[in-house]
């Protein structure tokens, strides 16, 4: 494997040594452009006490390309589809080589918080948040509990 | 062919079947503008295709001198201290103000056009930058 970028060494040692709260990221000890991460869901939204884990791969031209990053936990809304594929724009056109990992687990964080139906990845789960909100946020709230569990987590690790 | 002898046979053309060939129209009418205009638009067309700035662009941008370079900055795509390589090129954007590595930047610049830092479209304020920077250039490679 071709040797680690600097800039890697350097965002890699600062999330362990200055973590954003609700969030962890590692890198695989066989890969380390690879990590293992998990994302609190913010409170008073749908998926508040929940725990999701995530994949994230940093491509060869990286950071001249965004970060690959997919849900891992099965989660219900409006921007992530079945696959865990998420829908945001920093991970697509409005990139920039001055984004972190950091930075973008932060904009995934944030889109947990404001879903947006209006840009839908996931079309039937968007449909169904435009019709019915309430309906679409207890669903969101069923799924949290069944899958992202804080307790279900403990005991499965 | 010259161009009387062009315009000549596209009044021709017009008169015998109107607007109905336009291939051989094209041809003619391609041949009264002058090679190097068209030369200079297939290269603009060639560019506006590639998304990223033009090569002479990137290599407009002012420089910033290592006097003015303080030892703590570091350039925001590779994070190296600009000050670790002795010889630091570090250019900086004309309008935003934004500094980079030049070598990070034109990796960037090869896709794209706007700011890393600040998503300013630098393309946009081009006509007044690129004037200024070209005519520079022209003196100085005349005798560099």
């Amino acid at each position: 494997m071709a040797s680690l970028p600097k800039r890697i060494i350097k965002e890699t040692e600062r999330l362990v040594s200055d973590p954003v709260p609700g969030i962890t990221a590692e890198p695989h000890e066989d890969n380390l452009r690879y990590f293992q991460v998990t994302i609190e869901g913010p409170q008073q939204s749908p998926y508040e006490n929940g725990v999701f884990n995530l994949e994230l791969f940093l491509p060869d031209d990286y950071p001249m390309e965004a970060p690959k990053v997919r849900f891992l936990t099965k989660i219900y809304h409006p921007n992530i589809d079945k696959l865990g594929r998420i829908c945001l724009d920093v991970l697509k056109t409005n990139w920039s080589p001055a984004l972190q990992i950091r930075t973008v687990l932060l904009s995934v964080q944030a889109l947990l918080a404001s879903p947006n139906p209006n840009d839908p990845l996931a079309n039937d789960v968007a449909e169904d948040w435009i019709k019915d909100e309430e309906g679409a946020i207890k669903t969101a709230r069923e799924w949290t509990e069944a899958y992202a569990s804080k307790k279900d987590q403990k005991s499965t690790n | 062919m010259s161009d009387t002898e062009v315009r000549a046979q596209l009044r021709e053309i017009f008169r015998r079947e109107g607007l109905g060939d336009s291939t051989t129209v094209l041809q003619l009418l391609s041949q009264l503008i002058p090679e190097s205009l068209q030369e200079e638009w297939l290269d603009q067309m060639a560019e506006a295709d590639k998304k990223g700035c033009p090569e002479s662009f990137v290599d407009s941008l002012p420089r910033v001198p290592k006097s003015e370079i303080s030892p703590s900055s570091s350039c925001s795509i590779c994070y190296v201290n600009y000050l670790n390589d002795g010889y630091p090129l570090v250019v900086r954007l004309p309008h935003c103000g934004h500094d980079f590595d030049l070598e990070c930047l034109s990796v960037w610049f090869s896709k794209s056009t706007s700011c890393p830092l600040c998503r300013d479209d630098v393309l946009s304020h081009r006509a007044e930058v690129d004037t200024s920077q070209v005519e520079l250039e022209e003196d100085w490679g005349m005798y560099g």
